[in-house]
């Protein structure tokens, strides 16, 4: 565990429902962002619930159709010499422009190499966005943004960096919704997080987000963070769950004292879900868990820290968006599937978790 | 009669996975197929669900009926003699 108080200066992030604020509202209303789309965008194929930016197509485009949204997030984001040595920058994706690939492999178009590997997407997006050059490129499946809050961190309470920015970022494309389509887990089904059903299904999402660390202070802190890889297997957790327990068992003591509430990573595939609401009941009994992909979709890499952002809207506003899209029974009782409005909670436990069994979580509570 | 479908399965099995040194013929009906000798994965079962789909026209819609249907040799040989089009099977 990383206990290193670090301070979130800043913050934001982009959904298929808008902005922070934008997307914080709508989760309150308990809209569902998610919409059947075919899986292969305009190849067809059987209907997938898709959560897109608005006005964006699944198939990729060169340039992409998401840089406008980008550029808007990152409009929001203080401005400082980003990407020289004491402001170092930290790029996480589990995609990155794998879809550009896909569509050159398909149509032969050249363009979409500029942004066909990691080291390509990221060199454009920093001349889009006028970054130097002192990046660091992370990608580690669905725990790519909390792996660069944790290094960015580093590097910040140790004093190599004054301010670093962690930005993350995952679009959708055919390939992308076509591999979680293949396993199964991405069907014609409605994501329900943590309820007790006969089939699983999960959602997909856009989602991009960044923040800025500094040592700590006022405001909100990052008060500790935690990765646990139990290096399993390409896609299975082990059955028994520990590596769920494991990874936030380090949290406890670090959140004792207050009053914390949770957000779960919560998919909507039966096993993971069940393992974690009942983690987090065991962990933290009383502390009330929702989680959000029910509307916006798995952003996979970038989740963390798209959920980091609404988590931040809902602590400084005293309303949590309840578990959108699931329904009684729930794996545990400590589920709030409606939100809750309690501006006394002062801290929140974000949780993120992998294909493989990498589990990442942090706390996030006032200084 | 033996239900011909049940070793065109089984073959399909070791081609699909490339099980090499396994004579298909080995594979019981009713052992799972998942966690066991043959030691079948998630990954595995991606595979043999794709190789199915595209063999016998089916379509399998969550990952539990996919385990569901990867019970066993009998389990699938079932499964498939219910969703497919019976002019792409071979008679019992």
């Amino acid at each position: 565990m990383d206990s290193c108080p670090v301070q979130l200066a800043a913050c934001g992030c982009v959904s298929a429902l808008g902005d922070a604020a934008e997307t914080h509202a709508a989760l309150l209303r308990g809209e569902r962002a998610l919409a059947l789309q075919p899986v292969h965008g305009a190849l067809g194929g059987d209907p997938v619930p898709l959560a897109l930016l608005p006005g964006r197509n699944l198939d990729e485009e060169s340039p992409p159709s998401w840089l406008p949204a980008v550029r808007r997030l990152m409009g929001a984001c203080p401005d400082r010499p980003w990407g020289d040595r004491r402001h170092p920058v930290f790029v996480t994706s589990s995609n990155f422009g794998v879809g550009n690939l896909f569509a050159f492999r398909h149509n032969g178009e050249l363009s979409h190499l500029n942004y066909g590997t990691p080291e390509a997407c990221v060199a454009f997006i920093a001349r889009e966005l006028g970054w130097g050059g002192c990046i660091t490129i992370i990608s580690h499946a669905c725990v790519s943004s909390n792996l660069g809050l944790v290094l960015a961190a580093r590097q910040v309470a140790s004093g190599i960096a004054d301010e670093a920015l962690v930005f993350t970022f995952d679009f959708l494309s055919p390939f992308v919704a076509g591999g979680f389509h293949a396993l199964k887990i991405l069907n014609s089904e409605y994501p329900a997080p943590y309820q007790a059903q006969a089939i699983g299904s999960i959602g997909l999402g856009d989602g991009a987000a960044f923040a800025v660390l500094r040592k700590a202070g006022p405001g909100l802190i990052i008060a500790g963070q935690t990765l646990y890889n139990e290096m399993h297997h390409f896609t299975a957790f082990p059955a028994d769950g520990s590596g769920f327990g494991a990874c936030i068992e380090p949290l406890i003591h670090l959140a004792s004292g207050r009053r914390i509430w949770i957000k779960g990573h919560g998919t909507g595939t039966l096993e993971a879900g069940r393992l974690e609401a009942e983690a987090f009941g065991r962990s933290f009994p009383g502390s009330p868990l929702v989680g959000w992909k029910g509307s916006l979709g798995h952003t996979l890499g970038s989740n963390g820290l798209v959920e980091l952002a609404l988590a931040v809207e809902s602590l400084h506003s005293g309303r949590i968006p309840g578990t959108v899209g699931s329904a009684a029974p729930t794996f545990s009782a400590n589920v709030a599937l409606g939100p809750v409005m309690d501006p006394s909670f002062d801290g929140v436990l974000c949780a993120s978790n992998a294909f493989g069994g990498a589990h990442a979580a942090l706390l996030l509570c006032h200084a | 009669m033996a239900d011909p479908l049940n070793s065109r399965i089984k073959t399909m099995i070791v081609q699909t996975l490339r099980l090499e040194g396994v004579d298909p013929a080995s594979i019981k009906d009713d052992e799972p197929l998942i966690g066991t000798g043959l030691s079948i994965d998630s990954i595995d079962a991606l595979e043999l669900v794709v190789a199915l789909e595209k063999e016998f026209g089916i379509k399998i819609r969550s990952s539990e009926e996919s385990l569901a249907a990867l019970s066993s040799v009998s389990g699938l040989v079932a499964f498939i003699r219910a969703k497919a089009d019976p002019s792409r099977l071979p008679p019992v």
